[in-house]
């Protein structure tokens, strides 16, 4: 457990106190330079006196090996041990859950038949453990990669966000979907301090698609009226030179004409029943549908969040209503998504994440036949390079412990590590600072990541 | 002790002390010692969802940052480009001095006697005053959710009296539509809604509680005789008697009783007393887990807090169905029935963690943690329960706080319900390196007494702030703006309206009404007469006004964030589309209709006037003249009506 101690002893030394801003008392550069040690010089403090977007990164060698990311939280924590890494529970786990060996794996073929194929594709992190066990608490830490009850936890982007920033410069002008969608997805996290243009875009998909996207009054008089519509609010929506809130309307209404009369917005957003049919016919499976077709399209989407809840089983967990009815869901919508994914050769430059925000308790059920909120849990990795067809880590007999790590920190994975995983497999240096926040404190796309604490799961594509 | 669990609570001190962030030792302090064995075990737990952390962490949290900065940013933006008003045609005066009203003679009120200190002290001046125009309309949403019509705007702003401002105020206060938006509010605060994932009020139970709701208020109900009300609500059929409504709500499944009397209790002190943290005392004690977020939480005990709740456990409620089950069911509640124990240490199991016995302590017999306060022999909990509450100035700063931000665009603590009790008096301030909460302690503390000792009279303290000469400031600045000045109040802060008003605005503006059918309820006329926003009115309406985001009243709060969704609604959704027409059937009252016999100063004049309550300046007239000239005037007219409704400061309060 050497390196969990290490992390360990690590953050007991540097304690991040949730203080509110007119509470902090002002760090000496003493203080800052004890702190930061090596890497740190002169000239990045210089450079951070500049105005503009200031940040600072380490060298860092990034996977770089996807466009895309699909981002799946299983919202209420899925059950580790009855899923992805499951362990047959003698007189608990019930005979339909039928497992077996699969790519070298236990697989509940009864409770995931078709995700069964996918497995050469997914590789499954089972040395995975949560920061803490409420729902809240811990889908916010998912999505944003650090404690939300930190300092910059209050103001942090959503991961997406800080995709959507960074990949900004590649958008080009002819692209009009945006770059962070978020399908069944209310709560998500948005952009945080960052601007509003970085926040997802959150859509139930319809077979409609998306509403509202034509003026009954024809597209010809529609541009009239928005020639006349700019001519009279210009002087509200114009650059200025702070910028943000009323140019964020301008934005939200430049986007949304950027999606009315567009043939592509159709395309990727409207499904037949019999497209829904084959991923189910279900609200997770209808995202899957958006989700593969909108990345396709290729019109600036690269971040994808979709949420499925419900796994939250403290009762009746193995009743046909509780666990295998979720299962079905996603087993039906994720299996087909990824086979078409396959299909149309967008998985390779796709990175597919999965987890939920902890795991539950292991071994028989609780007294009311469910199971409870427990730290180990596991996260999916697919597409974008993985290699598959394989478990990263292992847990002890029961799945209540981590046994072997399996990758180079020799650690619990934590979200942190998930999303630094992220934004390597995207190209991002995931130890930038960026200097633009509201505190001008510094906002770290990973906590501690220019000290190495957290990173990448490197292994995945070796 | 087993070493995974060891390891485990450590991993959990750890986290929740540690998180991210900048590489900062913030205080030269010893790293927390290993905590006792006992700790241990508390602190693994099994939480049931704390509402601090969760999807709406924004509502406690970025509230205070993200809006903070934004806000200043938004005003900055939205005003200082908003055209000078003209002065309009010929024989009518524009009313309103304009110049900075500090300087005015006689005596400051409450309000403007702190800010004004407080602005004096910091060299800010403040904006000036707002003009006519902007003040009628600013007002009118802020007190009723509608627009002003077109023809009292006119004569608002030529009338010579003095006073008309004050009158003005009076006369929104005595409006109709002044309760329906105030019900709106309190349905938000009390989270009135028909099914949550806990409990079912059905749609009759929700209907009952509007209705109560919208009495009190249309009475002008003392605001603690109906916190007293909910509190101490007993009766026999939640279909019926609204406050009913109250308590079942803080009903949750999966536990024992004691769940149930804490959920109630943890409502009771958010809601009417604004410390959510008693939420998190009641799994367990605030050392350890709120050291940095609370100097009251930090010291308060679990103990505290199941004295607290111990005055709801003598409660139960219970669900008679209308027909046979799973049929809709009303509810019960009725004290000494079902429970005649106090408060007893004797679960392991549920939501919070397991409550054992406290040395001889196993039942925990009720005490108002803030007071002491106990039940004599005979007195009903509840009863004594309200009394303390609605008898604590924290009642009444927590209120005076809620409506403080509806006007003013910022609470004067901030987020809302995250009051920290030990950081409000300035008489005596909190040990370094706290600081006192409020942005003005001393000046929330007046208003509390006043508000308290004057009889807990809602319309009176909307008065007493709308009618300050800081409510009434503009949003535009004179020279350049400091974004920390936003605690000074030294300028209006915009807000950008509720879905409700938007709807409201459009609809009242058109002249084409509107009529929404809810079942065993009413046909409302109106998106502010809803009685929840969750699903209603049925149709697509309702996808149009939760673009807006007016939350659920469950684990989505009302929001004033943007997004493209709302730009192409307001640009083709059918609602504003059909209110746009100037022809067929529906269009014979409307608005554009009407104009189009106007000449065309005229008819730009009474557009603007409807929706934006003010006159076009000189270049919209340009542009609006050019236009209305330049094709089909018919359509033109529809056109220049649609571009209003897509403007930014139709969307805002400025």
């Amino acid at each position: 457990m050497q390196g969990n101690e290490k992390l360990e002893r690590f953050l007991e030394r540097y304690p991040h106190r949730h203080r509110l801003f007119f509470e902090r008392p002002h760090v000496t550069r003493r203080q800052f330079f004890t702190l930061a040690g090596a890497g740190v010089t002169g000239s990045f403090l210089a450079r951070r006196a500049a105005a503009g977007e200031v940040v600072h990164q380490v060298p860092v060698t990034m996977q770089n090996k996807a466009h895309n990311v699909i981002f799946i939280l299983l919202a209420g924590a899925a059950s580790h041990v009855d899923t992805f890494d499951f362990k047959m529970v003698e007189g608990a786990t019930p005979s339909s859950f039928n497992p077996a060996k699969v790519s070298g794996l236990d697989w509940p073929t009864g409770l995931l038949p078709k995700l069964a194929q996918n497995l050469p594709d997914m590789a499954i992190v089972r040395s995975m453990r949560s920061w803490a066990l409420q729902h809240g608490l811990a889908q916010v830490w998912a999505q944003i990669g650090r404690s939300p009850a930190g300092a910059l936890g209050d103001i942090a982007p959503n991961i997406g966000s800080v995709v959507a920033i960074e990949k900004e410069r590649e958008r080009q002008s002819s692209q009009v979907f945006p770059t962070f969608l978020a399908l069944n997805s209310g709560g998500a996290i948005g952009s945080g301090y960052l601007s509003a243009a970085y926040a997802p875009m959150k859509i139930n998909p319809a077979t409609s698609g998306l509403p509202d996207t034509i003026n009954v009054d024809g597209a010809a008089r529609f541009e009239s009226k928005w020639s006349l519509l700019n001519a009279l609010d210009a002087p509200l929506r114009v650059n200025s030179p702070i910028g943000a809130d009323t140019e964020d309307y301008d934005g939200f209404y430049k986007s949304a004409k950027g999606l009315m009369y567009n043939p592509v917005v159709d395309q990727a957003f409207r499904y037949t029943t019999a497209e829904s049919q084959r991923y189910g016919n279900t609200g997770f499976g209808n995202a899957c549908v958006v989700a593969q077709k909108v990345l396709a399209a290729n019109q600036g989407t690269r971040f994808v969040q979709i949420t499925i809840g419900g796994w939250d089983h403290h009762q009746n967990i193995y009743d046909a209503n509780g666990l295998p009815r979720l299962a079905r869901q996603l087993d039906d919508g994720l299996s087909t998504m990824l086979t078409d994914l396959k299909a149309n050769g967008l998985l390779n430059e796709t990175l597919v994440v999965m987890m939920g925000e902890f795991g539950r308790t292991v071994g028989r059920l609780s007294a009311q036949n469910g199971r409870d909120h427990f730290l180990q849990q596991f996260v999916v990795f697919a597409g974008g390079g993985v290699r598959g067809g394989r478990a990263i880590g292992s847990t002890n007999a029961t799945g209540a412990a981590t046994a072997e790590f399996g990758w180079s920190r020799d650690r619990d994975v934590r979200p942190e590590d998930v999303e630094a995983t992220i934004y390597s497999a995207l190209g991002i240096n995931w130890t930038t600072v960026r200097y633009d926040d509201p505190f001008g404190r510094g906002f770290e796309y990973v906590p501690y990541a220019n000290q190495d604490v957290y990173g990448p799961i490197n292994e995945l594509w070796a | 002790m087993n070493n995974n669990i060891v390891r485990v609570a450590l991993f959990l001190s750890v986290a929740v002390l540690a998180g991210s962030g900048f590489l900062l030792t913030w205080a030269q302090e010893p790293p927390p010692a290993e905590p006792a064995e006992e700790l241990k075990e508390e602190l693994k737990v099994d939480h049931s969802d704390c509402d601090f952390f969760g999807p709406q962490r924004h509502k406690y949290t970025a509230a205070e940052w993200r809006d903070r900065f934004r806000w200043s940013v938004l005003t900055e933006e939205v005003t200082r480009q908003l055209p000078p008003v003209d002065p309009p045609a010929e024989g009518i005066v524009p009313g309103g001095s304009r110049t900075n009203s500090f300087q005015q003679l006689g005596e400051l009120g409450t309000i403007d006697r702190h800010l004004l200190e407080a602005m004096r002290a910091a060299g800010v001046a403040p904006a000036e005053r707002t003009g006519d125009f902007e003040f009628i309309r600013r007002v009118t949403l802020d007190l009723t959710g509608r627009l002003p019509l077109g023809e009292r705007v006119q004569q608002f702003v030529a009338d010579v009296r003095p006073d008309k401002r004050a009158r003005l105020v009076e006369e929104l206060l005595q409006k109709p539509e002044w309760v329906d938006k105030w019900t709106m509010f309190f349905g938000d605060l009390l989270k009135n809604t028909a099914n949550t994932s806990q409990v079912a009020r059905y749609a009759q139970g929700r209907d009952a509680f509007y209705r109560w709701m919208r009495d009190s208020l249309a009475a002008n109900k003392r605001y603690d005789r109906m916190v007293t009300e909910l509190i101490t609500a007993t009766g026999t059929n939640s279909y019926e008697q609204g406050e009913l409504n109250w308590l079942v709500g803080g009903r949750v499944t999966g536990g024992p009783n004691q769940d149930i009397f804490d959920q109630q209790a943890a409502n009771v002190a958010e809601t009417f007393l604004g410390v959510s943290h008693m939420n998190c005392i009641l799994c367990h004690d605030g050392r350890r887990h709120l050291d940095t977020l609370s100097l009251w939480g930090k010291g308060a005990t679990r103990m505290e807090s199941w004295q607290l709740s111990a005055f709801l456990s003598r409660t139960s409620e219970r669900r008679i169905a209308v027909g046979t089950m799973p049929q809709p069911y009303y509810w019960t509640v009725e004290d000494n029935t079902q429970f005649r124990t106090d408060y007893a240490l004797n679960t392991t199991t549920g939501n919070r963690p397991p409550r054992a016995a406290v040395g001889t302590i196993r039942n925990v017999a009720p005490a108002y943690p803030f007071s002491g306060g106990r039940p004599t022999a005979g007195e009903n909990y509840r009863a004594v329960l309200a009394r303390e509450v609605t008898g604590d100035l924290q009642f009444a700063r927590a209120t005076v706080n809620y409506l403080w931000k509806e006007f003013f665009t910022k609470a004067l603590v901030e987020p809302v319900n995250q009051f920290d009790l030990a950081r409000l008096d300035p008489d005596n301030p909190p040990p370094e390196p706290w600081t006192l909460q409020a942005s003005h302690p001393r000046l929330l503390n007046e208003l509390a007494r006043e508000f308290a000792q004057g009889g807990f009279d809602l319309k009176a303290l909307m008065r007493q702030m709308v009618n300050s000469d800081a409510y009434q400031l503009s949003s535009r600045y004179n020279g350049a703006w400091n974004l920390s000045w936003e605690r000074l109040f030294a300028r209006k802060l915009v807000r950008r309206l509720w879905a409700e008003e938007i709807h409201d605005a459009v609809v009242s503006s058109s002249g084409i009404p509107a009529s929404y059918p809810i079942p065993n309820f009413a046909t409302v006329g109106w998106a502010m007469q809803v009685p929840e926003p969750r699903g209603l009115p049925r149709g697509d309406i309702a996808s149009f006004l939760d673009s807006f985001m007016r939350g659920n009243r469950e684990d989505e709060e009302r929001r004033s964030e943007g997004s493209a969704a709302q730009a192409l609604n307001l640009m083709n959704d059918g609602f504003v589309m059909t209110r746009t027409r100037s022809s067929g059937s529906g269009a014979t009252a409307s608005l554009v209709r009407r104009v189009l016999d106007y000449t065309d100063e005229q008819l730009v004049q009474a557009l603007f006037l409807a929706v934006l309550s003010r006159y076009p300046n000189e270049a919209e007239k340009a542009v609006a003249y050019a236009n209305l000239r330049s094709g089909n005037r018919q359509q033109k007219a529809e056109d220049l009506l649609w571009s209003l409704y897509n403007k930014v400061d139709f969307l805002f309060n400025y």
